[in-house]
């Protein structure tokens, strides 16, 4: 009755297996001691809010309103200061080592008190996550230990993603998209390595951050053929910022202009190009694919906790409104009506969480992080001293044969239906989240009346703040094709993406 | 909103358009800094000139004796370029509107002015909650029909810049609507309180210590003259919320036709024309809808006043969708303030909860109608 008489064939069918049961896989295969380490950050976080968030959150945007060149600072400092920015780091690179999936839940906890501040320390990790999406481990060891060192200095070094340009946003996250995209930030190859002209916009963070991982073209005719990644430092010649964009919201995490003008990037700080994709079977194209992949799922995963985190503080300045608020001669969480409501918001709240924890379940197994979710290795690396890590396996991430080996078991080794799961799931999560963090800010409005327009109420800030979610890592509209893509297209013979 | 093949109204409508164009685009976005910047008191000032304020007021008051349509034309019109002058307008109204429908005719033509030409001719109000939900003042009669007030009444609408504020006070069972002299003694305004959006069109929180008011009216009768006035200031509101609409659904399609990505316009990628497509539908019906309800108004058609109130909950829902479906279409560039489309989204939610919450007036809609007040 049970034995396997083609049972793979049809849990091949659509929707496949293997996709639906990211969680059920993972429940025997994931380390214990995950569970504990984000006990822990839940409740650093929690701690976070309390004391620093909630208290600073207004304050940081009258500042910004008032002078919109202000830059959060101090806020970066408090971050660096608890061990934000090198908490998710491994210890393989001298980070704390935590548990990447627990960073989610880190910016759920504290994007429920204030977006922006979440994307402080939330865009940090996608810097870092695109250096490692290169698996330039000698560049990777380089930059880390540069975060590490500015926690215990006191001086913060943070990382951006530097992608967006004036003519091109939806098209830099496709490669179908860029090979037509009009992008302008060129990346010349020169003796000694490559010089960059261009500018980059609405990068996150850029104001504040150090390495900027800066994403540019050898040939502007073909993009996606000649994607080059350069780690870019804040202070370089030819490189400097230009201006802050005045946004709706997010206002304590600037959205900065960055420009190129005969910027030298040396050989030792380019991540990654064609001469270096070459070693490997897959073409440019396809590999940049991957690339882009691999940061993107664990990225959009971030956002997803975003939008959890801004669905949730929607939610609880709604709930707290009304449970002081009479209206109609009673309180307003005993009208049925406003009940319904708030039950509607929990549910957003609830599934929008789910869609990021599979997500990252289905990294764990299949994407950015999966050999350091390999229980022997995360177990080695949790309890190994790092005296020990320092002195007998960084060395080995200065060869060119441990970059070799990465590349080959993520870029060779990983199957397109591995890839499509993690770009399809963190897709998916990013669309959900965010629609259901803006309609839980619309609902939270909608019940608090004139009360939710005033700023010292909060919630009209959670609105402002949750529209942009829709937008960046990619529009809600490109994340919904690349579900099609990853998820339903790819068992329709007939269908062809973004070929409207 | 149609004007028919009436020639004044046309040229009623043009004045205004040309006006929001002159006047209030190129420093949309400065003015909208307030209160981080001075309040556009030019803008005011010339507004008053051109017969702004008191539209609906007879020329007796200063007035332009003005109806519905106009009403809603003229706030439909600015507001496509920016809604916080519109708001002024309409907080200012519906004011005047309640003391006029109290038949308070000698208390309009006594309005001092005060601190500038502009705040002299203005009132404020709570505009953003129902009348009805006041609690938070007490009314002590002072003698010879005045009364002194101590309390709090929180964001009042123009109350930083107008000379006088007309305030809800619970008296015994039901409410009444008095008039402040916001110069007067035991009259504490706060600083400009920081909203959502309608930067320019300020409010503030005012505590009353023993402040003089006039009662409008007669006591107990604020029920029954907001009603009176409902009907034009909800089908306002609606004409606002249109307005709104079309300048996010405008600026979104001519971003659409220059914008590439992926090798050609977006308006071209079929889920941006379809975005487009559903924001079209949403405003093309509100605007249908609003010129039926001035229509309705000015022939003064039985159960006009029901469909004034759906109206505004209709517009409201749209003006939802259509301005965070603004911002989208343009990406990264809808976010930013440059561009209008944050500033309509902002707007337009601001505005969904004039006069109270949305769900207490859907509910309030469905009393009326089991009470027998006819829908269709």
């Amino acid at each position: 009755m049970f034995s396997d008489n083609g049972d793979s064939a049809v849990l091949q069918r659509e929707p496949r297996f293997d996709d639906i049961t990211c969680s059920l896989r993972s429940v025997n295969k994931l380390p214990g001691a995950v569970f504990k380490e984000t006990q822990q950050v839940v409740a650093m976080a929690r701690r976070f809010n309390d004391e620093v968030v909630k208290p600073q959150a207004l304050e940081l945007e009258r500042l910004k309103r008032e002078d919109p060149e202000y830059l959060a600072w101090d806020m970066v400092e408090e971050a660096n200061r608890r061990g934000f920015y090198s908490m998710f780091i491994p210890k393989l690179f001298g980070g704390h080592g935590m548990n990447m999936p627990a960073l989610s839940y880190m910016l759920e906890e504290i994007g429920s008190g204030c977006t922006a501040i979440s994307n402080l320390v939330g865009v940090h990790y996608l810097g870092i996550a695109t250096l490692c999406g290169s698996w330039n481990t000698r560049l990777m060891n380089k930059i880390m230990r540069d975060v590490v060192e500015g926690e215990k200095t006191g001086k913060p070094c943070l990382v951006s993603l530097a992608i967006t340009e004036p003519g091109a946003g939806t098209d830099t996250e496709e490669v179908d998209l860029v090979s037509r995209a009009k992008v302008t930030c060129h990346a010349e190859k020169v003796p000694g390595g490559y010089r960059v002209n261009g500018r980059k916009i609405f990068i996150s963070n850029g104001h504040l951050s150090t390495w900027h991982m800066t994403i540019a073209y050898g040939d502007l005719d073909n993009p996606a053929g000649t994607t080059v990644m350069l780690a870019v430092k804040t202070g370089m010649d030819g490189f400097s910022f230009g201006r802050q964009e005045h946004k709706m919201g997010q206002k304590a995490c600037p959205a900065s202009e960055l420009i190129f003008e005969d910027c030298f990037v040396p050989d030792e700080l380019v991540c990654f190009d064609a001469e270096q994709a070459a070693r490997y079977s897959r073409s440019m194209e396809k590999i940049t694919m991957q690339v882009l992949d691999y940061v993107l799922s664990a990225s959009r995963a971030g956002v997803g906790a975003f939008g959890t985190g801004v669905a949730r503080g929607a939610y609880e300045e709604a709930l707290r409104f009304a449970q002081e608020t009479e209206v109609e001669g009673k309180l307003l969480i005993n009208h049925e009506w406003a009940q319904c409501v708030l039950a509607e918001m929990y549910k957003n709240v609830a599934l929008a969480r789910l869609s990021y924890i599979e997500t990252n379940y289905a990294n764990g197994m299949y994407g950015l992080f999966k050999v350091l979710h390999f229980k022997p290795i995360f177990y080695l690396m949790k309890y190994m001293p790092q005296s020990l890590v320092d002195k007998f396996l960084e060395p080995f991430l200065e060869y060119d044969f441990v970059t070799w080996i990465f590349r080959k078991i993520y870029f060779d080794w990983q199957k397109d239906e591995e890839y499509e799961r993690t770009s399809g799931w963190a897709s998916l999560s990013k669309f959900s989240a965010t629609d259901a963090g803006v309609r839980n800010c619309e609902l939270a409005l909608e019940l608090m009346g004139g009360a939710g327009v005033r700023n010292d109420q909060v919630a009209e800030k959670h609105l402002r703040d949750s529209k942009l979610l829709q937008i960046y890592e990619g529009t809600n509209q490109l994340n919904r094709l690349n579900v099609f893509k990853c998820m339903i297209g790819r068992s329709a013979p007939a269908a062809k993406v973004f070929e409207d | 909103m149609k004007c028919g093949i009436d020639p004044e109204l046309a040229m009623f409508e043009q004045t205004v358009i040309d006006f929001a164009s002159n006047e209030l685009l190129e420093s949309r976005q400065e003015n909208d800094r307030f209160p981080c910047v001075p309040l556009f008191s030019e803008v005011l000032t010339k507004a008053r000139a051109v017969g702004f304020f008191s539209v609906t007021m007879p020329e007796e008051l200063e007035g332009s004796g003005m109806g519905t349509t106009e009403l809603c034309l003229l706030l439909e019109s600015l507001c496509r370029v920016d809604a916080s002058l519109a708001a002024v307008v309409f907080t200012d109204t519906l004011a005047k509107e309640i003391v006029y429908r109290a038949r308070g005719f000698l208390l309009l033509e006594e309005i001092p002015g005060r601190v500038s030409e502009y705040g002299g001719a203005l009132l404020a109000f709570p505009s953003q909650s129902d009348p009805g939900d006041c609690a938070g003042i007490v009314a002590e009669p002072a003698g010879e029909g005045k009364y002194s007030l101590t309390g709090k009444a929180d964001y009042v609408v123009l109350g930083g810049i107008a000379g006088n504020a007309v305030l809800p006070v619970r008296t015994g069972d039901a409410y009444s609507f008095f008039l402040v002299d916001l110069a007067g003694k035991g009259i504490t305004v706060s600083e400009p309180v920081q909203s959502l959006g309608l930067h320019a069109c300020p409010a503030v929180d005012i505590t009353l210590d023993g402040a003089p008011a006039t009662l409008v009216g007669d006591e107990g009768e604020g029920a029954t003259y907001l009603e009176l006035a409902a009907g034009r200031m909800n089908a306002a509101a609606a004409a606002m919320l249109v307005g709104v609409m079309k300048g996010s659904f405008e600026e979104a399609v001519a971003y659409a036709k220059e914008r590439e990505q992926g090798g050609r316009q977006i308006v071209n990628w079929s889920e941006v024309r379809r975005m487009l497509a559903r924001m079209a539908v949403k405003v093309k019906a509100a605007d249908m809808v609003v010129s039926e309800l001035c229509r309705s108004a000015e022939d003064n058609m039985p159960g006009w006043e029901m469909g004034a109130r759906v109206a505004v909950l209709f517009a409201g829902e749209a003006s939802t969708d259509v301005t965070r479906d603004g911002i989208q279409v343009l990406g990264g560039n809808g976010y930013m303030e440059d561009y209008g489309q944050e500033k309509r989204f902002r707007d337009a939610a601001q505005m969904r909860s004039l006069l109270g919450l949305a769900p207490i007036r859907e509910l309030k809609l469905m009393e009326r109608y089991l009470a027998g007040e006819p829908l269709f």
